[in-house]
């Protein structure tokens, strides 16, 4: 009923009168838009790259997480082992909490340390975010797996499969502007990778899953950094 | 109108960073102290004697009987039952239902400086900074045991989910760099029960949550996820960074987001933060001598490496830095026990008083030395007990009476008797130093104007400061 009604499919963008008017959308004369939460920012990274497994309830299992993270526990001294296989992908409601010290990525995204009840959770727009979705290797290991859909599910050319990488992202078309910045990183860092096969087999390597050895690497490194720049996208964090 | 709607909607607003926002899009931008303080209180409300603070944080309860209070007259009362005025009533820890009796200090005291400051002999370095500092000897608080009397340091109430005081000289005045985090906390331990510090301790509360204090890793990577994945350079991941920009930029003509500002500039600090902390905690360009004045190898994770990491930060504009030393709960053994904690600390704190006074910085920095609370005259075995009517702190640096003391407590350091200082008392003076009336700045949330300093009276202590204005 809800999800139906005219007020719930109102655009979320207020008119220059309503910001006036109604600055915190108290009066519901708009839809509201939030970041999702931590855990959602997670899978659905892990969902567009193919790699999210859908199993229900099991262990809490254990992402990456840097190795160093757990030498800063007060008491007991712990160590940390991520998991291999499925476990590595499953939902973020599913990984495993250390009390006060959850994983980092969780934590930059405001997930609740559980020291206390917490009704609604804050929602920050934070450097440590854009540091966890560059260079979180559950972020960087997302986006080269999605980089070999783009390459095997897509149509042959270019133009094609950034249509389609952006519209898997963010289920629309691109405009011409934002489907050309994604065709100048493509073809940039083509070119460069094309020169520096080492870094390409790098990059295309991270994470436990395995690595598509048939495609290109350098053209899998440059759909790597497409990918990449797609899941960095304010948007792609967002319910407008 | 609909006032429960309206209350909820404001909740869920300021939860979501609404409000801050406004003032948030400018902290990338570097010295945003006109607007967050405009927004808070309508600008700074004086002159500012310091810029930032560094919090040298005792946590545990050090003894100020084996530190900075000196009570020779209790060596007549040692192993003598504590009189029953003092004590009855009182809040106790673990001695609870147990003998209460007298122990005298465990170390011997000397003076020191021109000043004749009194100080354990504990300490081989602290000693230099006689001339430096103000003993403040009538401290008291409200919490007994550690996690609350934490908060209770930190936030001015025990009711968790308040704003660290950090977060709140953040919210007024923003941070001075453009690289790093305004509030960043480290932590380092030994020479006692190490108990634990929770992040809840530096959390921002119901302020924004852009400005709760960051904590850095004292060893390994100071910050998660600064260096690039593997295979990508630094040109490559300026390539995604700048594209992520432009998309964004370009969409928000549609979106109209406030937060893709934010999100922008949140980028481009992320970015920075890729040079600037691994530049930040490369201490090889320390000269020798420096390095050895701290007594440390540099990101040993010892409390030394964290002063030394801490005047690094004090250089780059960090406005509010707490380094935690977790290790002075003497429950026993409290003589060896203070003795080596102490000396765990002691060069590092002497060696960051020293070295920011040789160049220039300690007169426009507080520093603070201090814990959540003192320990009893009374015996606990060894060792003694949580004690929270009198105990000391020292503070030094910009614009505090050098050389000097401040209250005092009886003849037992049991009481706080003479110009006692409640931990609101602190709080207002360190936001008096930092230019800011803790009359004058709040926050509005669920209906109330909160502040730091609460709604019980709160008195700057002028008598710790020196007569400029």
């Amino acid at each position: 009923m809800i999800v139906t009604s005219e007020t719930y499919r109102r655009s979320s963008r207020p008119t220059e009168q309503l910001r006036k008017l109604d600055p915190y959308n108290e009066l519901f004369a708009r839809q509201g838009r939030f970041r999702i939460d931590a855990e959602m920012v997670r899978d659905n990274a892990l969902a567009i790259s193919g790699l999210l497994v859908e199993q229900i309830g099991g262990e809490s299992v254990k992402p990456y997480q840097p190795e160093d993270y757990y030498a800063q526990l007060n008491f007991p001294r712990r160590t940390y082992v991520a998991d291999q296989g499925n476990d590595q992908y499953r939902r973020g409601v599913y990984t495993h909490w250390q009390r006060t010290f959850l994983h980092p990525m969780l934590k930059a995204f405001d997930a609740p340390s559980r020291e206390e009840c917490t009704a609604a959770r804050a929602k920050s727009n934070t450097p440590l975010q854009a540091l966890s979705l560059l260079n979180d290797p559950t972020f960087v290991e997302a986006a080269r797996v999605f980089a070999t859909r783009i390459m095997r599910e897509s149509g042959p050319s270019v133009d094609q499969r950034i249509e389609w990488a952006y519209q898997t992202t963010l289920s629309r078309k691109p405009e011409t502007e934002v489907a050309n910045e994604l065709r100048q990183i493509y073809d940039q860092h083509l070119a460069h990778y094309t020169g520096k096969k080492d870094e390409a087999s790098r990059l295309v390597s991270e994470g436990n899953a395995s690595v598509a050895t048939d495609l290109p690497a350098a053209e899998l490194a440059a759909w790597t950094s497409v990918a990449r720049v797609l899941l960095n996208l304010h948007e792609a964090m967002m319910r407008y | 109108m609909f006032p429960i709607q309206n209350e909820m909607a404001r909740r869920t607003f300021l939860q979501r960073g609404g409000l801050g926002t406004i003032a948030l899009t400018s902290l990338f931008r570097g010295n945003d102290s006109a607007a967050a303080a405009s927004l808070a209180s309508g600008g700074l409300h004086h002159r500012p004697r310091i810029k930032r603070v560094i919090h040298l944080y005792m946590a545990g309860g050090p003894s100020h009987l084996e530190t900075f209070d000196y009570k020779p007259e209790m060596a007549k009362y040692d192993g003598q039952p504590m009189p029953q005025s003092l004590t009855e009533g009182q809040p106790i820890a673990q001695l609870q239902g147990k003998a209460l009796k007298v122990m005298a200090p465990q170390h011997p005291f000397a003076r020191h400086g021109k000043s004749g400051l009194w100080m354990s002999s504990v300490f081989k370095h602290t000693t230099s900074l006689a001339d430096d500092i103000c003993v403040v000897k009538s401290m008291h608080t409200e919490q007994i045991n550690h996690d609350p009397a934490h908060t209770f340091f930190n936030t001015g109430t025990a009711i968790s989910g308040r704003p660290s005081m950090g977060a709140w000289v953040m919210y007024g005045l923003g941070a001075e760099t453009q690289e790093l985090p305004g509030f960043i906390v480290l932590t380092s331990e030994g020479g006692g029960q190490s108990q634990p510090i929770s992040s809840r301790q530096w959390h921002s509360g119901f302020l924004p949550s852009r400005y709760q204090g960051v904590q850095m890793h004292a060893t390994g990577n100071p910050v998660h996820y600064v260096g690039n994945p593997a295979g990508v350079g630094p040109r490559q991941q300026r390539d995604i960074v700048d594209a992520v920009s432009r998309i964004n930029t370009l969409r928000n003509r549609e979106l109209d987001d406030p937060e893709i500002a934010t999100r922008i500039s949140g980028y481009e600090m992320a970015f920075r933060m890729q040079t600037s902390v691994p530049e930040l905690t490369d201490m090889s360009g320390e000269p020798e001598h420096i390095v050895k004045m701290y007594g440390c190898t540099p990101g040993d994770g010892s409390f030394g490496s964290n002063c030394l990491l801490a005047r690094r930060l004090a250089e780059r504009g960090v406005r509010f830095i707490q380094l935690y030393h977790r290790g002075w709960d003497h429950h026993g053994g409290v003589k060896a026990g203070v003795a080596k904690t102490a000396s765990l600390v002691d060069q590092g704190t002497a060696a960051l008083v020293n070295d920011l006074k040789q160049r220039g910085m300690l007169e426009d920095t507080l520093i603070v030395w201090g814990g959540e609370f003192g320990r009893t005259p009374m015996a606990q075995g060894s060792g003694r007990d949580h004690h929270i009517n009198g105990f000391s702190l020292w503070m030094a640096g910009g614009g505090v009476k050098a050389g000097s003391t401040y209250g005092a407590t009886d003849e037992f350091g049991y009481n706080a008797v003479e110009n006692k200082v409640h931990v609101r008392d602190f709080h207002a003076t360190m936001l008096h130093m930092l230019g800011i009336d803790h009359n004058r700045f709040s926050y509005k949330f669920q209906g109330l104007d909160f502040r730091l300093t609460g709604v019980e009276p709160a008195h700057v202590i002028h008598g710790i400061l020196d007569s400029q204005t």
